[in-house]
């Protein structure tokens, strides 16, 4: 299966194909008819100021949230109409625009629930797996606290570590550097490349737009719910639509 | 010892049989579900156990199983009926379906005994009987509390959403959450109802209800271990408060209110921030110092 997937993506062969996906609330149209592909092997970022339909696309993706059309392809199988917990089965993990873990619970336990709802290969030296994973996102020091009791910067750092440790092929991330500080966000941007190198493929919603420019290699703009742009980073940021709705002209209100 | 425990071998009994009627109230509360259906299952386990034996003639333990399992399947198959409803209409149509128990067990003819209730069904059962009855189930709820499943579990109560993320099945660990209340609720009827030999329409009612959610309320909500404390000071409490005579009520009620106040995850709840707090005073002081240097 692992290696049907190698060998499809080398053939060209998208990881993830959206095909004219939209959500509509009553009469907000939140998501309105988006077509995108990810190929493996990328860091995808998104742009959009506020409201322009993201975190829904990102829902839409998980399954989360219901959709008034379109079709999701991963891997070549659509999951359009499989419930959303066979998505993580998948290979699809994701993190959340606000902070959701138990406060009851472990740093440690938290992030182990990553993997309790994977097959048994999946969870094999789950103990030395969780190390390795706290360690790498900086949070071995504190592995026996509760989240309530860490900073903000210290609890997205959970969340990333609960959602790579089951090894997902595809990660999305909705603001994950969000309420940090520029050497936090820096740290978090390296590890991005390192998962890269191990074949995580990333799909990034962010507003800090130098950020995006350095870690991602392909950019999507959203606003209303509509595409309005993609391409290289270096193309999108300067595009005049993008100008236009993300970096000034007017919504410097927005971001 | 031996003599204590003659003296007090109904509140020994009492306690275990308090803790499984309030552990079949406590695991829906800890899978997220608001139901009360427990209660409904006490009353259908014990009058299927005393059935079994009146009419059946049935020996102790084959009732006691059948009333086990009868409770189970209809509680489930409630579930499934109001697995949709949310909150506070979820406990309202479970302590409906206690309700309708009461009802039928009032208008059951020759079957239940109608309003004054079945008598004679005079089980063998002992401590020693109710004791390994409770470790079975404790130690299974034991096993749905520790590690991988404990975890699922919680997230499945405090974030349902983000449970679905992460894969789990969310309403398949609702209704199962059905089913076990559903059992453990039918054996502490069906043990209830064979240790006194009777059950009456009146003892299936609301304030069973009360009795399990003050327990779980001040003992804890998150583990077994909760409702064992709540059980052990709901049924001795009486014993200790004897000198406050008909003041006794309004203790109660002072006890309840203090727990929900102060306590919100009861007894236990302190028990467990103490030992987290100990336990992990030297990381807390280092991100303490951490925090400082940086600002
Ligand atoms: N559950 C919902 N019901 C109704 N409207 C919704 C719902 N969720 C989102 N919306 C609306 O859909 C639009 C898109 O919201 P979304 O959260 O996807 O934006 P976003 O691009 O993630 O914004 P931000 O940058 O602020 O996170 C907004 O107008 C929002 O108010
Ligand atoms: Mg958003």
């Amino acid at each position: 299966m692992a290696e049907n997937t190698v060998e499809e993506t080398r053939r060209g062969r998208p990881l993830l194909e959206v095909d004219d996906v939209a959500v509509h609330f009553g009469g907000v149209k939140a998501v309105d008819g988006i077509t995108l592909e990810l190929r493996a092997g990328h860091i995808y970022g998104v742009l959009g100021p506020n409201g322009s339909g993201k975190s829904t696309l990102l829902g839409a993706m998980t399954r989360l949230t219901p959709m008034t059309r379109g079709s999701f392809v991963f891997e070549g199988n659509d999951y359009t109409r499989r419930p959303a917990r066979t998505v993580h089965h998948m290979g699809i993990a994701r993190t959340f625009q606000t902070v959701r873990l138990l406060d009851d619970r472990s740093v440690r336990d938290n992030i182990l629930l990553g993997q309790d709802t994977l097959a048994k290969a999946g969870r094999k030296d789950a103990d030395a797996r969780v190390d390795e994973v706290m360690e790498r996102v900086g949070v071995t020091a504190v592995a026996r606290m509760r989240p309530d009791e860490l900073s903000y910067g210290m609890q997205r750092r959970v969340e990333f570590a609960r959602a790579i440790i089951g090894r997902p092929r595809l990660l999305l991330l909705d603001e994950p550097t969000a309420g940090m500080n520029s050497s936090e966000r820096e740290e978090i941007g390296a590890l991005m490349k390192q998962l890269l190198d191990e074949g995580i493929t990333q799909f990034i919603v962010e507003h800090d737009v130098q950020m995006m420019v350095d870690t991602c290699d392909y950019l999507f703009a959203m606003n209303f719910g509509k595409l309005i742009a993609e391409g290289t980073p270096a193309a999108v940021v300067k595009h005049p639509a993008v100008q236009e709705a993300y970096l000034g002209k007017g919504a410097g209100t927005h971001a | 010892m031996s003599d204590w425990y003659s003296m007090n071998v109904v509140l020994i009994q009492t306690t275990l049989t308090t803790l499984l009627l309030a552990l079949s109230i406590q695991v829906p509360l800890r899978y997220g579900v608001f139901s009360f259906a427990g209660v409904g299952a006490f009353g259908i386990g014990g009058y299927t156990g005393a059935m079994a034996m009146v009419h059946g003639e049935w020996s102790t333990w084959p009732a006691v199983l059948l009333g086990t399992l009868v409770a189970g399947v209809c509680t489930f198959l409630l579930g499934l009926v109001v697995q949709r409803l949310t909150g506070l209409y979820m406990g309202m149509a479970t302590i409906a379906f206690t309700l309708i128990i009461s009802v039928l067990a009032v208008n059951g003819g020759d079957w239940t005994g109608g309003a004054m209730g079945l008598y004679g069904a005079i089980g063998e059962i002992t401590t020693m009987h109710i004791v390994l009855a409770v470790l079975i189930v404790v130690a299974f709820l034991a096993w749905t509390e520790y590690g991988r499943r404990g975890r699922k579990v919680d997230t499945v109560r405090e974030d349902p959403e983000l449970a679905n993320a992460l894969g789990i099945d969310v309403n398949g660990y609702r209704r199962l959450s059905f089913l076990i209340s559903g059992l453990i609720g039918g054996l502490a009827g069906a043990i209830t109802t064979l240790l006194r030999s009777t059950i009456t329409p009146s003892e299936v009612n609301f304030h069973l209800v009360i009795l399990a959610l003050t327990a779980i309320v001040v003992g804890g909500a998150r583990s077994w271990v909760g409702a064992l404390i709540g059980a052990v000071i709901f049924v001795w409490l009486p014993t200790f408060l004897s000198f406050v005579q008909e003041w006794e009520k309004v203790a109660y009620g002072f006890i309840v209110a203090v727990a929900a106040i102060y306590l919100p995850n009861g007894v236990l709840g302190v028990v467990k921030d103490l030992w987290h707090k100990s336990r992990t005073r030297d990381e807390r002081a280092r991100v303490a110092v951490g925090l400082q240097e940086k600002s």
